[in-house]
């Protein structure tokens, strides 16, 4: 019966190698596709804010040390976009009007950041800007001229933004939240207002307490 | 030994870097082209190895059961959405991708298939359909992106494949049986063999 046993071995193997590919396939069955890998990951390493130089919508340019001391509620759009970007930006902008406003500007930041920069200039994100209420000072809306910096950043918070034609990009949408020292704390579901509030709100009452 | 070189081409072809990149530019082909076709190649080198290595498969895979197991696991592993794009983001994945799909789906299959009973092989079918099904409806359905190397539309489409394919080997399998059973009746022997 020796061959019923060699079957039986190869059987359990086989179970264990599956195991073992799908645990580490699927970081220990928590994350089936890659967008929820890459966010698992991005809470675990909370990646830094890269050196780059932004350029408003006011036209004026500085880096992110400008926000040194403040919380950055962030987000990746672009003005081109049709589909979900109109509703990313309407969304923060009902966070933004939920936070008091002694906080605005002192202890946080909005920013919205577009990732096509060769359309997205400060006039066109004017425009755009003021359709949401951004103030341009509280809440800014910019883009980052240089392209290896855009890079560097959109790769650096795991932003893909994969170019369609016709000006297009499908991309992923998120809200980003970096803490006082520029490193990124939290990325939310971008539909969750309420938790994005409760979130943040958290964050700066921890701040005032200590 | 031609069918081993005839699978040895078709694997050097699809490691070709713009094979691989052109074939890994759509979904629907890196799913339903590519990897099928890696396991294809694998089926072309098992007669050779099954010469080569007669107790090693004997031994091991006796009545194909562990050899079907095996293809299972790694097909249903294949399948996850992550596992698409790791296989381009990172190269230990896409290594993996074309060690498994030729040996742990293409020549375990091969081996395995003409051993198992009908009823196995049923049952192995179905499990396939199952999954693939499954699969369809779930890219078909999500609203979001589920690789994030591919566009929805592409999800999409390659979720009607994956539902073609899981009714297409059902019916197949299921009309097979049925015409095996309808010829035992009748006392012939049939030529639906495999």
């Amino acid at each position: 019966m020796l061959h019923l046993r060699d079957k039986q071995i190869s059987l359990i193997i086989l179970v264990c190698f599956g195991f073992f590919l799908f645990f580490y396939g699927t970081d220990g069955f928590t994350a089936f596709t890659a967008e929820k890998a890459r966010t698992n990951k991005l809470l675990e390493e909370k990646p830094r804010l890269p050196e780059v130089t932004l350029e408003d919508s006011m036209g004026r340019k500085y880096g992110f040390e400008a926000f040194s001391d403040k919380y950055i509620f962030m987000t990746f759009f672009y003005t081109g976009c049709t589909t979900v970007c109109p509703q990313l930006e309407r969304n923060v902008a009902k966070v933004y009007e939920q936070i008091p406003e002694n906080h605005l500007g002192e202890d946080i930041v909005f920013l919205s950041v577009s990732f096509d920069p060769k359309k997205d200039v400060p006039e066109v994100l004017k425009r755009y800007g003021s359709h949401f209420g951004s103030d341009e000072e509280t809440w800014r809306l910019a883009r980052v001229p240089k392209e290896g910096e855009l890079k560097q950043l959109l790769d650096e918070f795991g932003v893909i933004a994969i170019p369609i034609g016709d000006g297009d990009f499908q991309h992923n949408v998120a809200f980003y939240l970096v803490d006082r020292k520029g490193f990124l704390i939290d990325v939310m579901d971008y539909n969750d207002i309420g938790g994005a509030v409760e979130r943040v709100m958290e964050v700066l009452d921890r701040t005032k307490e200590g | 030994m031609k069918r081993f070189i005839y699978g040895l081409l078709l694997f050097a072809f699809l490691a070709m870097p713009p094979i691989v990149s052109f074939l890994e530019s759509h979904m629907l082909l890196h799913m339903h082209v590519q990897m099928p076709l890696l396991a294809f190649a694998g089926m072309l080198w098992t007669p050779f190895l099954q010469a080569k290595f007669p107790r090693f498969f004997s031994r091991w895979n006796e009545d194909g059961v562990p050899g079907i197991v095996l293809v299972s696991l790694v097909v249903t592993y294949w399948i996850l959405p992550r596992a698409m794009d790791e296989a381009i983001q990172f190269s230990s994945v896409e290594v993996f991708k074309f060690i498994s799909w030729p040996f742990f789906v293409g020549v375990a299959m091969k081996d395995s298939w003409k051993k198992l009973k009908g009823r196995q092989r049923l049952f192995s079918t179905l499990y396939f359909s199952f999954i693939y099904g499954v699969m369809g409806f779930v890219y078909i359905f999500a609203e979001e992106q589920l690789c994030n190397n591919y566009l929805i539309v592409e999800q999409r489409l390659l979720g009607w494949s994956f539902l073609a394919i899981s009714l297409g080997a059902a019916f197949y399998r299921l009309h097979n049986e049925a015409l095996k059973k309808r010829d035992a009746a009748a006392g012939r022997k049939t030529k639906f063999g495999s």
